[in-house]
């Protein structure tokens, strides 16, 4: 189940609309108030967060064709070969893995919990990192969680938008799926700051993150193939789900923004 | 005897702010929170029957949820700016198709239950009648819990839900992007027939 949070993290477009449909652990956020002080916005960078329900897509026409060969590479590759895999691994099995690839997100995660300024989630997740990797067998498993120490999703696109960065267009980027252009920013950094170059090389991370794909689209296969079915229009079902939880994963607990609450619950201004 | 009676007058007076005080509060029972949680139990309880089949869990669900959610203002908010354009008998449809879809959808989850519970973690004034309850299905073996919040609106003293969010994602929002574009190309008739079709392919029971 935890490799979910990464898939938004990377922006992939499976990972989404999970968010819609009962979904993740780990994308759930601890429900404590807001640990950090937020700083003051800076002056929107790019353009301003757009409220979730107008939403504004200038790249569409590029987007949407990105979007079919997203899905196309989904039906063709990367479901069958979840299914392969979801045939040879038990569930319990995949979860260790989901586990295992989280864990090691342990830098990222602390790093963009310190720029936020939440020392608390920044102490709870270098724990968490110690008691996974000890006690949880090289983080196969999550003690950690039962413990008190859970898991935050925090990337540099989320610490970008809490130091008021604007989002900028919706982007859909080849293989990776939903983003926007704070995020695919927030994404390299994430790549920079991640563990495995410092420790491994060779084709071994890409042998590790094909396996952690896979495995994360094993998980969440009946989610997935439900909302495929159930939606309208599956593009304008994955962005709305991106915008609507990329903004609610910056917010924290905070409430909305009272313009969207404004456009989402009295549009036609009764 | 004067000391007597002072204290007399000033217990009346204590019980009558006390009586006006409850019955001030007396439809605190049915606050939002309360709302939530009879709904949230009572669902639950429909779950947890051993001797139903889905199919009849579903049917009783139904009959509840009905009770508790205001379809119309939910269907109203999902079309936005294009419901004032509708004439009443395409509203009428719009509402009773978009509710079956919802049921339809949602009905899946039955299969699925695993003995989850939902704890109610906060509610608050949302500004202009609306309030909102936050709330969190508790996976069984802990951890993966998930996080559901409800928007309640007063209908001729009533608290009903009008959208849910699941991990910050309302459902609202969700349909009317979709349904944006959907009637960008095509108008209501499109919508319609669109929602039609599914409702159609998504009824149980086909074989």
């Amino acid at each position: 189940m935890k490799g979910l949070a990464k898939w938004v993290g990377n922006g992939s477009y499976l990972s989404v609309f999970l968010a819609l449909t009962l979904a993740s652990p780990v994308l759930a956020e601890t429900p404590e108030p807001h640990p950090g002080t937020r700083p003051m916005p800076l002056p929107p960078v790019t353009a301003p967060e757009a409220p979730a329900t107008a939403e504004s897509d200038p790249l569409e026409s590029l987007n949407r064709k990105i979007f079919w060969f997203n899905d196309k590479l989904d039906v063709y590759v990367l479901e069958p070969a979840a299914k392969g895999w979801d045939f040879v691994m038990p569930n319990r099995v995949q979860t260790c893995v989901s586990n295992f690839f989280y864990n090691l997100r342990f830098p990222i995660e602390t790093l963009n919990d310190l720029l936020q300024g939440k020392v608390q989630y920044a102490v709870s997740d270098v724990g968490r990192f110690f008691v996974n990797t000890t006690v949880g067998i090289a983080g196969f498993f999550d003690p950690a969680t039962s413990l008190g120490m859970e898991l935050h999703w925090e990337d540099f696109g989320q610490t970008l938008g809490w130091w008021g960065v604007g989002t900028g267009p919706y982007l859909m980027l080849p293989i990776l799926g939903p983003s926007n252009i704070r995020d695919a920013g927030g994404l390299i950094v994430d790549t920079a700051s991640s563990i495995t170059p410092f420790f491994v090389s060779g084709y071994y991370p890409l042998a590790a993150r094909t396996v952690d794909i896979v495995n994360t689209r094993a998980v969440y296969a009946d989610t997935i193939h439900r909302a495929k079915g159930s939606s309208f229009d599956y593009y304008a079902f994955v962005r709305n789900a991106y915008l609507q939880r990329r903004a609610g994963l910056v917010n924290d607990e905070a409430p909305a923004t009272e313009k969207s609450q404004e456009e989402l619950y009295h549009p036609e201004g009764d | 005897m004067a000391v007597k009676s002072r204290r007399f007058w000033s217990m009346s007076g204590l019980l009558v702010t006390l009586l006006v005080m409850l019955a001030r509060t007396s439809p605190a029972a049915d606050a939002p929170r309360d709302v939530v949680r009879r709904m949230s139990d009572a669902v639950v309880a429909v779950l947890q029957e051993k001797n139903l089949s889905a199919d009849a869990k579903r049917d009783k669900i139904r009959g509840i949820v009905e009770g508790y959610v205001d379809f119309p203002t939910m269907a109203r908010l999902v079309l936005a700016r294009n419901w004032s354009g509708l004439d009443d008998s395409k509203k009428g449809e719009f509402t009773e198709e978009f509710k079956q879809h919802l049921s339809l959808t949602y009905g899946k989850n039955v299969e699925t239950y695993n003995n989850e519970k939902v704890q109610i973690t906060g509610d608050r004034d949302e500004g202009r009648g609306d309030w909102s309850v936050q709330t969190k299905i508790l996976h069984p073996q802990g951890g993966g819990d998930i996080l559901v919040d409800y928007r309640l609106r007063q209908l001729s003293g009533e608290w009903k839900v009008i959208d849910l969010a699941i991990e910050r994602v309302s459902l609202v929002s969700s349909f009317r992007s979709q349904f944006q574009e959907v009637m960008a190309n095509g108008g209501i008739d499109r919508l319609l027939k669109l929602l039609r079709e599914k409702n159609a392919a998504g009824q149980p029971l086909k074989s």
